[in-house]
C-alpha cells in the first residue's frame, strides 16, 4: 500500500516545477486580458513537446511513457500553479482519449498529437443549460458507413491550434467521441472570451460529415471512451482547481507574515489565521480526493465517476473558497488589477462550472446512492 | 500510488473475518453486559470482550513483541480497525490507554514502566484516563496548576481535574502536574502515572449534556506518586504532553465510524419524507447527503496519505489537527440532517412513544457536539493548523 507519490513521480514534479517557474509567468494572464487570449509560443510548445509531457500516460506500445495516470494530474497541477494556459491539459486529455483505440488511423493521430505536428481538441460542454455526456444534444447520424453530425459545443479550448476536434455527440441511443477535422465543411468556429482569458470557442456544426472510422473505440467500446475521456479530463480540471488553491494559499499565507497593521502581522489575528487554516484544510481534504479519483481511474475506469464527481465537485467549492479569501485577507491590494490574486480566481471561477459544477456532481453521487440502496435492497428481498 | 492490500493481508483479513463470525455470541453477550462469568457487568463484559480480543491477536497489533504486541504490519492494523468497525463489534473499553497513553509509553516511558504497562493496557486489564484539563487550564493547558511537591523518592500531589473520561472507571491516569512554579510554564510541569486507587482521590461524576456521566471531576489531596511513576524528565513533561496530544488527534478522525454512521443516515433518508414525499426523491436531500459522502471520501484518503506516511516511518504530526477538525464538522453536520429528515420526531425523548430508533438520533446529535472540544476545540485546532502547519505567527502572546 503506497498513497503518496513515489520518488521517480517526486523527481518528475520537481523539474516540472522548475522548467515552468522559469519559462512561464503567472501575470503573462494579466496581459492576456486585454490582448486576447493567453497563448503558449511554437517554441515553448516545442519545448513541451519534447520533454514527452503529451504522452506521459499514454501506453508504451503507443509511443507514450505509460506512467500512472496519477501523473499527469501532477503536471497540471504544477501547470496551474503559475496559470500556464489550458494547451497542456487539453493536450493530456486528447492523448488519453486516443489512447484507448485501436486500429490505424487513431494511433496514427496520436503519434502526431505527441510530437507536436498535430493538436487534438475536445469539444464536450453544450449551452443546452446541463453537463455531462449524457445530456449532450449534439446528434450524430448514419446511414451505412458515413454520417453527419449537427448541434452546438461551447468553451472548447485550444481551437486556435487545434486541427481536429473529439466532438462527445449523441449517436442512436449512445454517447461517442467522433473525430472532426478543423476545416471540415459544416463547421463554424467561433471565439468566445472566458474571464480568466483562456482560448476558448463555439463550435456550430451542421451536417459535419464523417465515417465509422472517426468514432473513438469499437462498437461496443465507443460508449465507455467517451465516459472515460470525460472522467479523466474532469481529473485534470480537478487538479487544476487544485494548482490554482495551493498558489491561492501560498501568497496569502506569505503576506500574512509580511503584512503589518496595529503593529503585528496580520496572520497573527485568529480572523485571518483560522480563515488561512480552513483553506488549508479544504486544499489538503482535496488532494486527498484528487489521489483517490486518480486511482479510482487507474483501476476501473468504467466505475470511476463517483470519485472523479467527489474530486470536482469538492475542488470546485474549494479553489473558489481559497481564491477568494486570497483576495478579501490581502485588503486593498487584492481588489486591484496588479495583484496576481484576482487571475487566480477568474480561473478558479471558470473551471468550477466547467465540465460540470459541484451541484451537477453532487447530483451524480447522489444516483449512485440511491441506486446502491435500491440494489442492496434488491439484494435482500431476493 | 496502490492502495491494493497484498495476498497476505487479505489472507489475514479472512481470517479476521472468521474469528468474528464465530464470536457473534461473545459480543452479543457483551453488548447485553453481560460478562464471562454471566453476571450483567457491563464494565466487567467490555474487559472480558477485550481481553478475547487481544488473545486472539486483534488488539496492538503493530506493538512491540517485547511488551505484549504482535509487531504486524501497520496496513493489517487498518484492517482490524475496518473489519472490527464494519461488523459493528462492540469498542475496546480501554480506548485511552490504547491509543494516547500506550504510544506515549513506547516512545517516552523507560523499561520498567513499559513492561510493568503496557501488556495490561492491550488485555484490558487497566483502564486508563487523562487528567490533563483543570478548571483553570482548558484551551492554555500549559499553565495547570495540579501541583507535586518532590518528597525523597515520591511525588505528592494536590490539585483538581475536570472533564476526566472514564474517570470514574479507571483504575489509572496519565497526570500533568506541576514541578516548579517560577519557572516558564511549560518548563515546569512533570507528566506522572497515577494509580486511581491511591489515598486521597476523590472522582466525581460529572452529566454531560446529553444526560449522560462519562466524564469526572478528579480531586488530588496530598497523593502519593512513586518517583518511578515519571516518564521523561523532571519538568519535561510538556514536550510529552504534546506528543501524547497529536497521537490522540491522529485517532480521532475515526473514518470508519463516520461511514457506520453515514449508512444508518442513508437508511433514515431511504424510510424518510421530505415535504410529503420520498426523501431519496428530494433534490436537496440528495445534494446533502452526497456533500457528506464526499467529505467521508475525503477523509478517508487522507488517512490513507498518513498512513502511507506512517509506513515510511514519520511520526503523526500537526498535520493530524486537519482530520480531527474536518471530521469534528462533519459529524455534527450529519447529526444535525438526521434531525431534520427525521422531522418532528426529532424533539422526541428516548422513552416517549413515537420516538425513532429509541433515539439513537438524538443522543447521536449531543454526541457530536463533544467532539469539537474534547481533544482541543476546533478553534485551538484552527491555531494548531495556523501556527504549527502554516507557520504563521501565535495569536496569543504566553
Ligand atoms: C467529551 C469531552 C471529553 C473530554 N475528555 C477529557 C479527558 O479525558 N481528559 C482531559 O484532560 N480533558 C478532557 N476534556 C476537556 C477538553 O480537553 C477541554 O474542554 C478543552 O481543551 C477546552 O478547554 P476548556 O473546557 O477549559 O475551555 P476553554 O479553554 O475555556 O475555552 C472556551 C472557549 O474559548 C475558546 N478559546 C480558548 N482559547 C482560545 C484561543 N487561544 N483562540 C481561540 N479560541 C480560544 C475555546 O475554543 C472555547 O470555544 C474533554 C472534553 C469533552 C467535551
Amino acid at each position: 500500500m503506497e498513497f503518496q507519490f513515489s520518488s521517480d513521480q517526486l523527481a518528475i514534479r520537481d523539474a516540472v516545477a522548475k522548467f515552468l517557474s522559469e519559462e512561464w509567468d503567472l501575470s503573462e494572464r494579466r496581459r492576456a486580458l486585454d490582448d486576447g487570449p493567453v497563448k503558449v509560443s511554437d517554441a515553448l510548445w516545442q519545448q513541451v513537446v519534447d520533454m514527452g509531457w503529451i504522452g506521459i500516460a499514454v501506453s508504451e506500445d503507443k509511443g507514450g511513457s505509460g506512467l500512472e495516470l496519477l501523473t499527469s494530474a501532477m503536471l497540471v497541477e504544477e501547470a496551474a500553479q503559475v496559470l500556464f494556459p489550458s494547451r497542456l491539459c487539453s493536450a493530456l486529455a486528447s492523448a488519453y482519449a486516443l489512447d484507448q483505440c485501436g486500429g490505424d488511423s487513431m494511433p496514427k493521430l496520436l503519434g502526431s498529437h505527441m510530437t507536436g505536428q498535430h493538436f487534438v481538441s475536445l469539444a464536450m460542454d453544450e449551452a443546452n443549460g446541463d453537463y455531462g455526456p449524457e445530456n449532450n444534444s449534439t446528434r450524430a447520424t448514419m446511414s451505412g458507413d458515413e454520417g453527419v453530425i449537427s448541434g452546438q459545443k461551447i468553451l472548447v479550448p485550444d481551437a486556435d491550434v487545434a486541427d481536429h476536434f473529439l466532438v462527445a455527440s449523441r449517436l442512436g441511443d449512445k454517447g461517442v467521441l467522433i473525430k472532426v477535422a478543423a476545416d471540415a465543411p459544416g463547421l463554424t468556429i467561433t471565439p468566445m472570451e472566458r474571464i480568466d482569458a483562456q482560448c476558448v470557442s463555439e463550435l456550430e456544426l451542421k451536417d459535419v460529415a464523417f465515417s465509422t472510422e472517426d468514432i473513438l473505440g469499437d462498437a461496443d467500446e465507443a460508449e465507455a471512451v467517451l465516459q472515460r475521456t470525460y472522467e479523466f479530463w474532469t481529473t485534470l480540471i480537478s487538479a487544476d482547481l487544485l494548482g490554482v488553491t495551493t498558489t491561492a494559499l501560498q501568497m496569502t499565507n506569505a503576506y500574512a507574515k509580511e503584512r503589518h497593521q496595529f503593529n503585528r502581522p496580520i496572520g497573527s489575528f485568529q480572523a485571518v489565521s483560522h480563515r488561512l487554516a480552513d483553506v488549508k484544510m479544504d486544499e489538503e481534504v482535496g488532494r486527498s480526493l484528487l489521489y483517490g479519483a486518480c486511482l479510482a481511474l487507474q483501476e476501473r475506469p468504467d466505475e470511476s465517476s463517483p470519485q472523479v464527481s467527489a474530486a470536482k465537485a469538492w475542488l470546485s467549492d474549494a479553489a473558489t473558497r481559497a481564491t477568494e479569501a486570497a483576495l478579501q485577507l490581502h485588503g486593498g491590494i487584492g481588489y486591484t488589477w496588479e495583484l496576481d490574486v484576482h487571475l487566480l480566481l477568474r480561473q478558479a471561477r471558470s473551471n468550477a462550472v466547467y465540465l460540470g459544477d459541484a451541484d451537477y456532481h453532487r447530483k451524480r453521487i447522489g444516483a449512485y446512492l440511491a441506486e446502491q440502496l435500491k440494489s442492496s435492497a434488491a439484494g435482500v428481498s431476493n | 500510488m496502490d492502495l491494493s492490500f497484498s495476498e497476505q493481508d487479505e489472507a489475514y483479513r479472512q481470517k479476521l473475518r472468521d474469528w468474528i463470525a464465530g464470536n457473534k455470541d461473545l459480543a452479543t453477550r457483551t453488548m447485553k453486559g453481560i460478562d464471562d462469568k454471566g453476571d450483567r457487568n457491563p464494565i466487567q463484559a467490555m474487559r472480558d470482550w477485550q481481553r478475547h480480543l487481544y488473545e486472539a491477536g486483534y488488539v496492538g497489533m503493530s506493538w512491540p513483541k517485547a511488551y505484549g504486541g504482535y509487531e504486524c504490519s501497520l496496513t493489517e492494523q487498518v484492517i482490524v480497525n475496518e473489519e472490527l468497525a464494519r461488523a459493528h463489534l462492540p469498542p475496546t473499553i480501554n480506548t485511552i490507554g490504547l491509543t494516547i497513553v500506550a504510544p506515549t509509553l513506547i516512545q517516552h516511558g523507560n523499561e520498567d514502566q513499559k513492561k510493568e504497562h503496557l501488556k495490561r493496557i492491550l488485555r484490558g486489564d487497566d483502564i486508563w484516563c487523562q487528567g490533563f484539563s483543570e478548571p483553570g487550564a482548558g484551551s492554555d493547558l500549559a499553565s495547570l496548576r495540579t501541583a507535586a511537591v518532590v518528597e525523597d523518592d515520591q511525588f505528592v500531589v494536590t490539585g483538581q481535574k475536570v472533564w476526566t473520561s472514564v474517570g470514574p472507571i479507571a483504575d489509572r491516569c496519565v497526570l500533568l502536574v506541576r514541578t516548579d512554579k517560577d519557572a516558564p510554564k511549560r518548563e515546569g510541569i512533570t507528566y506522572l502515572l497515577v494509580d486511581m486507587k491511591s489515598e486521597g482521590i476523590t472522582v466525581q461524576p460529572l452529566r454531560n449534556a446529553g444526560g449522560g456521566s462519562h466524564f469526572s471531576e478528579v480531586f488530588f489531596d496530598e497523593v502519593k506518586v512513586p518517583r518511578g511513576n515519571m516518564v521523561g524528565e523532571l519538568h519535561g513533561g510538556w514536550a510529552i504532553a504534546r506528543s501524547t496530544l497529536d497521537n490522540e488527534r491522529s485517532g480521532l478522525s475515526g473514518v470508519v465510524a463516520l461511514e457506520n454512521n453515514f449508512k444508518k443516515l442513508l437508511e433514515l433518508v431511504e424510510a424518510g419524507t421530505r415535504s410529503g414525499k420520498p426523501a431519496l426523491e428530494d433534490p436537496q436531500t440528495l445534494n446533502q447527503i452526497a456533500q457528506y459522502w464526499i467529505e467521508i471520501e475525503g477523509l478517508r484518503y487522507l488517512g490513507y496519505r498518513t498512513l502511507s506516511e506512517q509506513l515510511k516511518g514519520q511520526k503523526p504530526g500537526p498535520q493530524a489537527s486537519v482530520g480531527k477538525l474536518f471530521s469534528s464538522k462533519l459529524r455534527q453536520a450529519m447529526a444535525k440532517s438526521a434531525l431534520e429528515i427525521a422531522g418532528p420526531y426529532a424533539a422526541l425523548t428516548k422513552k416517549s412513544p413515537h420516538v425513532l430508533n429509541r433515539g439513537r438520533w438524538v443522543a447521536g446529535f449531543f454526541d457530536s457536539l463533544g467532539y469539537s472540544i474534547g481533544g482541543g476545540t476546533s478553534e485551538i485546532m484552527h491555531n494548531v493548523i495556523a501556527e504549527r502547519v502554516l507557520e504563521l505567527p501565535r495569536s496569543v502572546e504566553d
